[in-house]
């Protein structure tokens, strides 16, 4: 496939950035927070058996998160950038809304993949209450891989 | 783990190195053996695939691992407030992976004794992930 010459993006795409998601109901399993805990080797005390916390990182296992609905522009797709915020700590059992959204889309020129679509989307946790618990984004790049054969790297 | 106060921290202060070791097993376990993944954080070929040279380690693992590392060094009245990373390259699994940082800003904001970090991962010396890790420490005022 050869690079397009013009932006594969659509209106379509476009008209979903900004639009927020329905909320999905996720929940903060002890299961999912014991089996991250062992695979880091972490033994902070705050996060142990019995402390009701689950350690920050277990945002990583929450369903509804950031790549839900996200436009498919390209078939391929790589993480190239990830962010977490925390409000405060997650609380095992607690049940929380996720309402994604996404914030852009655009194109690349260049680079190993030749042209690319970057795509920028993040999920709000809100407790019960309607607190805010923590955020999720990411930037996925996506590329044909037909492109990238025979690219080196940038 | 020892705590670390608001007053203890200066700017360039380093964090000590630590070394890690991603293997397939890891990440796989990491977000549950029953739950789907992408295939080439366990099958070799399909990282070749994606032209990453063997299995990818996920992204999310290491961003753990960044949480982890600056939450380790903060102490336990400590608290990671966001974590933002940036993938130079993809690393691959059962090559060694080294975390450093050093802090880079602290101030106070609303009563919030905060302190930025910059923290990579290094894959044979070359930063493979850079990260920007907020986190607020206790005050010892």
């Amino acid at each position: 496939m050869a690079i397009p010459e013009q932006s594969l993006i659509t209106d379509e795409h476009r008209a979903a950035i900004g639009r927020k998601s329905d909320p999905v109901t996720v929940t903060i399993r002890e299961e999912d927070a014991r089996r991250m805990r062992d695979v880091l080797g972490d033994t902070d005390p705050r996060y142990a058996d019995g402390t009701g916390i689950a350690p920050p990182y277990i945002i990583a296992m929450l369903g509804g998160g950031p790549r839900r609905g996200m436009p498919q522009v390209l078939p391929g797709g790589l993480l190239t950038q990830q962010e977490w915020r925390f409000t405060r700590p997650f609380r095992i059992g607690e049940q929380l809304q996720a309402i994604s959204q996404v914030y852009d889309i655009r194109d690349r020129l260049g680079g190993r993949y030749g042209y690319s679509v970057l795509v920028t989307q993040g999920t709000d946790y809100y407790d019960a209450d309607g607190n805010h618990v923590a955020a999720a984004m990411i930037t996925i790049t996506q590329f044909d891989p037909k492109m990238a054969s025979g690219r080196s790297d940038e | 783990m020892s705590q670390r106060y608001y007053e203890d921290v200066n700017v360039d202060d380093a964090l000590e190195p630590l070394e890690r070791i991603p293997t397939t097993d890891m990440a796989i376990e990491f977000f549950g053996r029953d739950n789907p993944t992408n295939p080439a954080f366990a099958d070799a070929e399909a990282g070749k695939r994606l032209g990453v040279g063997g299995a990818l380690v996920p992204g999310l693992l290491k961003l753990a691992w960044i949480t982890q590392y600056v939450s380790d060094w903060a102490g336990t009245e400590g608290m990671v407030r966001s974590v933002r990373a940036a993938y130079r390259r993809p690393d691959v699994a059962e090559r060694p992976l080294v975390l450093a940082g050093r802090v880079v800003e602290k101030r106070v904001e609303d009563g919030a004794h905060l302190v930025e970090l910059e923290v990579v991962t290094l894959a044979e010396g070359q930063p493979s992930t850079r990260a920007n890790v907020q986190v607020q420490l206790p005050s010892r005022g």
